[in-house]
């Protein structure tokens, strides 16, 4: 076991809860990349093949006009081409700008020396605004979020907009619609593909459950169409037949499995979950909040089972006269502590000189003392600072041996 | 070949950009204007213009693709110093996260962190977000978590007091109370101002006194102090003197007034207080310099009163959303370590247990003075008499007393 009061700052073992931090705009960064140069290929072929069958119809007699209104398509795509990629070079440029700033963010770990340095209280606090953020954005709390990062002055170390942009298409399919996953996942398929997602699948299929659920039948016929398209080239020949039989059973029919299937409150919310689960694996972002994986290391870390123990403790009790400095302890912890395991503490700390009253409460003599002398009891008594009733005999204080 | 992320990611910023691809769509362009023109001027020259047109056409557009090899390649760098860095760190995973099912407490927390940090506006914004899209029902808690004790009772009125019926978080009298805190301490801070944080330790002296904190003193002190050097310490209706007196003579009026409460308490400091007046020609040479130069006095009585606010509150001065994500921040490596050795070695993590000082299993004084814990009290009497296994005292297990750490 390490030695407990080491301070010193390991810089790069200390980057695990930040690798979201330059991971997500990496693969923000990449999809630009992907996205402009689908744009540039499928232009720069358009573009070719147009100049190309122009030159060949004006040397086979078309008329000017014809030629210059061909030219004219031409210059069209090719200035559509340049917009799109002048706005794909500013957010590439935003995502830089981001880059640089969270680099840097992570590089003043490396200097500060020590754990105990007032610099890293700081950074520490920067890095509880940054997990704070990423809590909020994904309970959907935007505004909080963008006024946290605002007043702090972090937006260039959060991300908010991709996590917005997350949040509508998963708010889009509790409310039932395809539409906007489909076109995300029509965005981002090269990258997809790699990933094994059956998102898409799943989303088609919902569609189909949708058309089948109506049970009018040009609807069913659409279905079928849309089945033949889409679903028909599965692997899974079972999956393939499921959903075929639906077409045969009535909707709110009781048969199963197709009764499951087609109650679809919790389908939509399913789809959601898997959305999301989806986005996250693209974009290296972890599926739980860090704040949770911080603060669940943390509170097992720091609690004891005194913090929840029916008896107040001597040394960490608000009514007392020794302040509470226990994390745990304090109302905002201290019920999220009791469900995570307790921390192994090799060393027990007990005050020194250990003294204890007839009540049973057991004192550092000194601090004990000092105590008393700020309350103000009369010389050869003592008071207990948990229990203020009771006036002892000094001769009555015991010390004790505790190991 | 080494290369650190700042160095890759140099490059990326300069030369992995789009910049260059746009331009050339713009040569592209340009080549189409110009064909345009010269056949709109002439039509005649139509199919050599366009034949023309083929080879500079194709030319620019394959630069623009070109251009892209050099984003590509940058970004590769960018990515193989990331996955350097990263290395051997696992992105944290979920794999026991124990807090998922208690989002409205976390809220809470979160809540009650932003409102002591003094974020009030964003506190309020949050509260109002996270109450109007409540987090899912909490999981049933175990019924350890009910348990409740006298001892607890402060702690569960400031619990209640913040939480409604419906378990959403009901923030106004916390808000209200840390609104306070901040309006004093920057009165305090910002303008020297000692008034209302006087005003505030007056209405909570009976309970300061029985914490034994001495805040209310020492702010009564600080302000003798700035009456003594003719600081500006505003308005206070107690000293606003119509004879227009200062200095000195003003806290002498100040000490009359107000040090009657203290006198039991603090004889030895107020006397050193009032011995100063002797000295007040040359302050600076006193055996009391201390008391009137001390640059750390404001910061000292603002941390205390700090301090004594949150635990009126039942709350710890430091922000514990701070700590705990801080230590969990610094533990994780560790536990990191301990989580892959135990998948390992397939062990279990017991320490449930494993220290003395549950409620269960409390630590108890034999009649020597040596301590040990309850279970162990019980094995080794069996009912009977034990020996201490410190000393060689012998005592009754029913002689055992239970201690309070």
């Amino acid at each position: 076991m390490a030695e407990l009061t080491t301070t010193k700052l390991n810089a790069e073992s200390h980057l695990l809860l930040d690798q979201p931090l330059l991971r997500l705009p990496y693969e923000l960064a990449r999809k630009n990349f992907k996205t402009a140069q689908r744009h540039i290929e499928s232009s720069s072929t358009t573009l070719v093949s147009a100049l190309k069958s122009t030159t060949s119809a004006a040397a086979n007699d078309a008329t000017p006009a014809a030629t210059l209104a061909a030219l004219d398509t031409m210059l069209q795509r090719a200035q559509t081409l340049k917009r799109k990629l002048e706005a794909l070079h500013a957010d590439e440029t935003t995502i830089h700008r981001q880059q640089r700033a969270r680099l840097a963010h992570l590089q003043q770990l490396h200097d500060i020396p020590s754990l105990a340095d007032v610099k890293y209280d700081e950074w520490s606090r920067v890095r509880l605004d940054r997990l704070l953020v990423d809590y909020m954005l994904r309970m959907g709390y935007v505004e909080s979020a963008r006024l946290l990062a605002r007043e702090k002055g972090i937006e260039e170390l959060v991300d908010i907009e991709a996590f917005v942009a997350c949040r509508r298409i998963e708010e889009s399919l509790r409310q039932g619609r395809t539409g906007e996953a489909l076109a995300w996942y029509a965005d981002n398929k090269q990258a997809l593909k790699k990933t094994d997602s059956n998102l898409e699948v799943e989303l088609r299929l919902q569609q189909y459950i949708e058309l089948v659920r109506t049970g009018d039948n040009p609807k069913l016929i659409e279905a079928t169409l849309h089945a033949r398209k889409y679903l028909a080239a599965q692997q899974d020949t079972e999956f393939t037949m499921r959903a075929a039989g639906l077409l045969v059973f009535p909707p709110g029919t009781a048969a199963e499995p197709y009764r499951v299937i087609s109650t679809t409150a919790d389908r939509w919310e399913s789809l959601a979950s898997l959305f999301l689960e989806t986005h996250h694996t693209l974009l290296s972002i972890p599926s739980t909040p860090l704040l949770h994986i911080a603060l669940s290391a943390g509170l097992s870390a720091l609690k004891t089972p005194s913090c929840h123990s029916a008896f107040a403790s001597s040394s960490s009790n608000a009514s007392s006269s020794v302040t509470s400095v226990c994390p745990i302890c304090s109302t905002e912890l201290n019920e999220l502590a009791r469900n995570v395991p307790y921390a192994h503490h090799t060393k027990s700390h007990v005050e020194n000189d250990p003294v204890v009253l007839p009540n049973g409460r057991v004192y550092g003599r000194d601090k004990l003392m000092a105590i008393n002398e700020k309350l103000g009891t009369p010389a050869g008594k003592v008071r207990d600072p948990t229990d203020m009733s009771q006036l002892y005999d000094l001769t009555q204080v015991k010390k004790v041996f505790i190991s | 070949m080494e290369e650190t992320s700042q160095a890759a990611h140099e490059r990326l910023e300069r030369k992995g950009n789009l910049k260059k691809s746009v331009d050339h769509v713009q040569e592209t362009i340009d080549l189409l204007m110009k064909a345009r023109a010269t056949i709109a001027a002439d039509p005649s020259v139509a199919t050599t213009t366009l034949a023309k047109l083929q080879t500079p056409v194709k030319q620019s557009l394959g630069k623009v693709n070109g251009d892209l090899k050099e984003i590509h390649a940058s970004l590769g760098k960018y990515s193989k110093a990331l996955d350097k860095k990263f290395k051997d760190k696992p992105l944290p995973s979920s794999s026991n996260d124990a807090l998922s099912s208690h989002a409205s407490l976390i809220n809470r927390a979160i809540a009650m962190h932003l409102l002591r940090e003094g974020q009030l506006s964003v506190a309020s914004t949050f509260i109002s977000e996270a109450n109007t899209h409540p987090p899912p029902p909490e999981a049933p808690s175990s019924p350890a978590a009910s348990v409740t004790s006298p001892d607890h009772d402060m702690q569960d009125t400031v619990q209640n007091d913040f939480t409604n019926d419906d378990g959403t978080f009901r923030s106004e009298p916390l808000q209200k109370q840390f609104a306070q805190m901040y309006y004093i301490l920057h009165e305090l801070r910002n303008r020297k101002n000692l008034a209302p944080a006087i005003l505030w330790a007056r209405q909570h002296s009976q309970v300061l006194e029985t914490r034994g904190s001495n805040l209310e003193f020492e702010l009564c002190r600080l302000y003798f102090v700035c009456q003594y050097l003719g600081l500006d310490t505003s308005d206070d209706p107690v000293t606003s003197d119509p004879n227009g007196i200062s200095g000195p003579l003003k806290a002498i009026r100040y000490a009359q007034l107000a040090f009657g409460n203290f006198a039991t308490r603090y004889t030895r400091e107020i006397n050193q207080l009032l011995g100063s007046l002797c000295f007040h020609s040359n302050l600076a040479q006193s055996p009391y310099a201390h008391i009137f130069y001390n640059e750390s006095a404001w910061d000292e009585v603002a941390s205390s009163f700090t301090r004594e606010f949150c635990s009126l509150l039942g709350l710890s001065a430091d922000s514990p959303l701070y700590l705990a994500a801080t230590a969990g921040a610094i533990a994780l490596p560790t536990l990191l370590k301990l989580e892959n050795i135990m998948k390992e070695k397939r062990t279990e993590w017991t320490t449930r247990q494993e220290l003395p000082g549950t409620d269960a299993n409390p630590p108890m004084m034999m009649p020597c003075g040596h301590v040990i814990a309850k279970e162990t009290l019980d094995r080794l009497s069996k009912g009977g008499r034990l020996k201490c296994p410190y000393c060689p005292g012998e005592s009754l297990a029913r002689d055992a007393r239970r201690v309070y750490l």
